[in-house]
């Protein structure tokens, strides 16, 4: 198979941090900030600038309110998110010629 | 991207997935409350039958349900506001926990209260809504050992009505209770603390 024949990936999930946290979003009906920065191992700053990319796609939606005192921001995927996650899926799968063996 | 990176990212997919399906497991604290509380009014019965105060069985429920509605709303309440992550399932299964309770209080005290049918339909009746809980939660939770633990409830029902003495009937119950329910919430707690301890 030439590379040409795979299919294009979404440059927006395209990002470790960004697909994990899709793939977080896609079994949930919401997550909060610190569940997803301990999920996917990163860093606020880090975190926020991705959710950020992900909030402009349309891909997620971001909620902000408080618990007890404290800020809390939760998440949820959009139904662009879902849609563009499936076709992430489709277009790994053209990487996989034999189709997925399991890992 | 190459192949290798590919499997990467579904690998990535695939543990992600599988964090979140343990992060909002059931870990049947509430099974475990209504457990004890079951338990202590069926002893309650049990020493008020030994003296023969029939009359005074409606009350050992009614505390039962009062203080069972009470933890559990508490408690429902609190993890609503503290889980990390709500999922459909979670959702769907708390649905499930209210229907079953109210339909608990509706057939257990308020309909026999209203005379709608004789006391000794309520044993039937509980275990005909139990049978609905544990098979119904095996469904959302995907776990078939809870639906055949349904399926023993709707025969247990089944079996309670051919017995026509309060006694005997009580019996039958409690034995049900021990083999239906603290067996289940046994295994489910088990497996709760398991996949918490494969984490």
């Amino acid at each position: 198979m030439t590379p040409d024949r795979f299919e294009p990936l979404d440059p927006v999930i395209h990002s470790q941090v960004r697909l994990a946290v899709l793939s977080v979003l896609i079994a949930v009906k919401e997550a909060d900030f610190n569940y997803l920065k301990k999920e996917t191992e990163t860093t606020d700053g880090n975190l926020s600038t991705h959710l950020a990319k992900l909030e402009e796609a349309g891909y997620i939606r971001m909620k902000k309110s408080f618990r007890g005192k404290k800020p809390l921001t939760t998440c949820s995927i959009a139904e662009k998110g879902k849609m563009a996650f499936s076709l992430y899926l489709k277009a790994l799968e053209s990487y996989f010629p034999g189709g997925i063996k399991p890992v | 991207m190459d192949e290798q990176q590919a499997r990467e990212e579904i690998q990535l997919i695939k543990s992600m997935l599988e964090k979140t399906k343990k992060a909002a497991a059931e870990s049947g604290t509430l099974f475990i409350v209504w457990g004890v509380l079951i338990t202590l009014a069926l002893i309650g019965n049990y020493v008020l039958a030994y003296f023969k105060k029939y009359d005074w069985e409606w009350l050992t429920w009614v505390i039962v349900a009062g203080v069972g509605w009470v933890y559990s709303a508490i408690y429902g309440i609190r993890r609503e506001r503290t889980q990390p992550v709500k999922t459909y399932v979670q959702t769907a299964a708390r649905h499930l926990y209210f229907a079953c309770g109210a339909g608990f209080l509706l057939v257990g005290l308020f309909l026999p209260w209203l005379g709608a049918y004789s006391y000794e339909a309520i044993s039937i009746l509980i275990a005909v809504i139990m049978g609905i809980l544990f098979f119904v939660m095996g469904g959302i939770y995907e776990w078939s050992i809870l639906k055949w633990f349904g399926l023993l409830w709707w025969a247990g029902a089944v079996g309670m009505s051919f017995f026509r003495d309060h006694l005997s009937q009580a019996l039958f119950f409690t034995l049900l209770f021990i083999v239906g329910y603290l067996v289940p919430v046994f295994i489910l707690r088990s497996k709760f603390r398991k996949e918490q301890a494969s984490k």
